[in-house]
């Protein structure tokens, strides 16, 4: 089982030493590490950005959660509709999945920047009143953020509707429209039940997703201004690399991992319930 | 989905589409442009005089193909050992690989970064590859297994009955039917390692061993913020992957939903 001595081994390894290290206060060089039990934690919960960072990443995940799934599944519609040119509006909304966030994040700098071309657009299709430094100020910084990740995934949600409903049976939906029923309708009661198995396996990635950004945010604004894009992940970073508090970094990634398990965990059951009420 | 039987309703539709597709590629062409801002296709000429192109790409490609052979070679036997194998207390084996599918890389940059240094494997390929494979196993395990899973029993009590040992039966029982799986596994893995920043950021230092989604970091300090150069760098980056995508469209949505549908 060579698979699972590397998962197992090196995946396992790190998470038994960083529990070791969340309970030290170490630079991560100084030969004589001092042990401080669990101060680390206390200090944690007292942590107004740790607190910040929690909250960025509920909202975070609700909003890019509805918008990727509501996006991505009116797209698949569309798309199962006969319009023309089809194929070039799948190949423009899936090229985001594949190009690596780390790219594309100076062209967002230079888009959402004070002198960059969204603000430039703006003024031309006469919204200038809406330009502003996107990035600069702390209210839209999360919006942009947000904005970002779902441009990134909406590919992933649309080609995954697109396929659930290739598999809905063309019948019952030719029988709610002789019963007389309008295009909305069938929609909301016959396509939407019918795809509900990829609605919860996209929940369940985004939760993860949400709990792992790092990438973006990190990239992007870096966690400002004034800790307004703050996620786990680049908070983590900060303090375990630039600022050196490796033990005080390993107890928030330990925080990070129980809820990342939570997270998952809480969303598989509440999938599992509904499924034995409803009877799927 | 929509039924759009006369003119009006259908251009509708139409438009509708359009204006949704709007900020997909507003990003796109904010990209290829800005790069040509200001000395236009000398921009691209600068980036690639510098000449770090080339080992940066080097390095991606290394990173990948490695992570992908390992992910692969693994992800089959533990599939079919998962599934087919006489394992005592294999459930419990499964479910702690699975868990580890909650994972946060960043969780473990700390510890890796003091083994890698312990081991001496700092700064070179394994350092990354290692994690990179190790975190795309548990994903890839999960699907391959239900995959073996649907291949019957039968064939491989025949293939014992003719004499066939094990190794003998996961060479000509389980690798070619395993087809179809198996290119889901390579596109997930090569998205999952070509696109990897935070290892990469980490672990590697030297600027020759340093993949692409590091190169416009690298070009921001090069060109001192010259946004067209590093605009430029990024395209050059990103026509690769786009290539690669349009030459094997199907294989790539097909790869990528594979991974997300339980």
């Amino acid at each position: 089982m060579p698979a699972f001595v590397l998962v197992v081994g090196i995946l396992y390894y790190c998470i038994g030493e960083t529990g070791y290290l969340s309970t030290l206060d170490w630079d991560g060089t100084s030969p004589t590490p001092t042990s401080v039990g669990l101060g680390n934690y206390e200090q944690i919960l007292q942590d107004p950005i740790f607190w910040q960072a929690i909250w960025h990443t509920v909202i975070f995940f609700i909003v890019t959660f509805t918008a990727q799934t509501a996006i991505g599944f009116v797209f698949a519609a569309l798309l199962h509709s006969k319009v023309k040119l089809g194929t070039l509006y799948k190949v423009i909304v899936f090229t985001p999945v594949v190009i690596a966030p780390a790219t594309m994040a100076p062209v967002f700098r230079q888009m959402f920047a004070a002198d960059g071309q969204l603000n430039w657009t703006l003024d031309h299709i006469g919204l200038g009143f809406l330009s502003q430094p996107w990035l600069a100020q702390s209210s839209t910084a999360m919006p942009v953020i947000m904005f970002i990740t779902v441009w990134n995934f909406t590919g992933l949600t649309f080609v995954l509707y697109y396929a659930a409903m290739g598999q809905i049976d063309p019948e019952t939906l030719e029988a709610a429209r002789t019963d007389g029923a309008s295009n909305i309708r069938t929609l909301v009661s016959i396509v939407w039940p019918g795809v509900r198995g990829t609605t919860v396996a996209l929940g369940m990635l985004s939760v993860i997703g949400a709990l792992k950004t790092f990438d973006v945010p990190y990239l992007v604004t870096i966690g400002g201004p004034n800790y307004a894009t703050e996620f786990l992940g680049t908070y983590i970073y900060r303090i375990s690399i630039p600022s050196a508090h490796v033990g005080y970094g390993a107890a928030l990634s330990i925080m990070l991992l129980i809820l990342a398990l939570v997270g998952a965990i809480a969303v598989a059951v509440r999938a599992n319930r509904k499924d034995s009420e409803t009877g799927v | 989905m929509f039924e759009a039987r006369r003119l009006p309703a259908k251009l509708i539709l139409q438009l509708i589409v359009t204006l949704m597709i709007v900020p997909y590629l507003f990003p796109l062409i904010v990209m290829v442009q800005g790069s040509l801002a200001g000395e236009g296709v000398g921009n691209y000429r600068a980036v690639f005089e510098v000449g770090a192109i080339g080992t940066f790409f080097k390095s991606s490609v290394i990173i990948s193909a490695s992570t992908i052979l390992i992910v692969y070679v693994l992800t089959m036997l533990a599939a079919f050992g998962f599934s087919k194998l006489h394992i005592r207390r294999k459930e419990i084996y499964f479910w702690m690989i699975l868990a580890a599918l909650t994972l946060p890389e960043v969780v473990l940059l700390t510890p890796l970064f003091a083994t890698t240094l312990a081991l001496g494997v700092y700064d070179t390929y394994w350092a990354v590859v290692l994690p990179l494979a190790a975190l795309q196993i548990p994903f890839t395990v999960l699907i391959a297994r239900r995959f073996v899973d649907g291949v019957p029993d039968a064939l491989f009590d025949a293939a014992r009955i003719d004499g066939a040992g094990t190794f003998t039966a996961f060479r000509y029982i389980v690798l070619p039917m395993t087809r179809p799986i198996a290119a889901a596994i390579v596109v997930l893995t090569l998205i999952g390692s070509w696109n990897a920043y935070l290892l990469p950021l980490v672990l590697i230092q030297d600027p020759a061993q340093q993949t692409v989604t590091l190169l416009p970091q690298f070009f921001v300090s090069q060109f001192s913020n010259d946004q067209t150069k590093v605009l430029a760098s990024a395209v050059i980056t990103a026509i690769p992957e786009i290539v690669a995508y349009l030459c094997l469209q199907g294989l790539f949505e097909r790869g990528l939903s594979a991974g997300a549908i339980k």
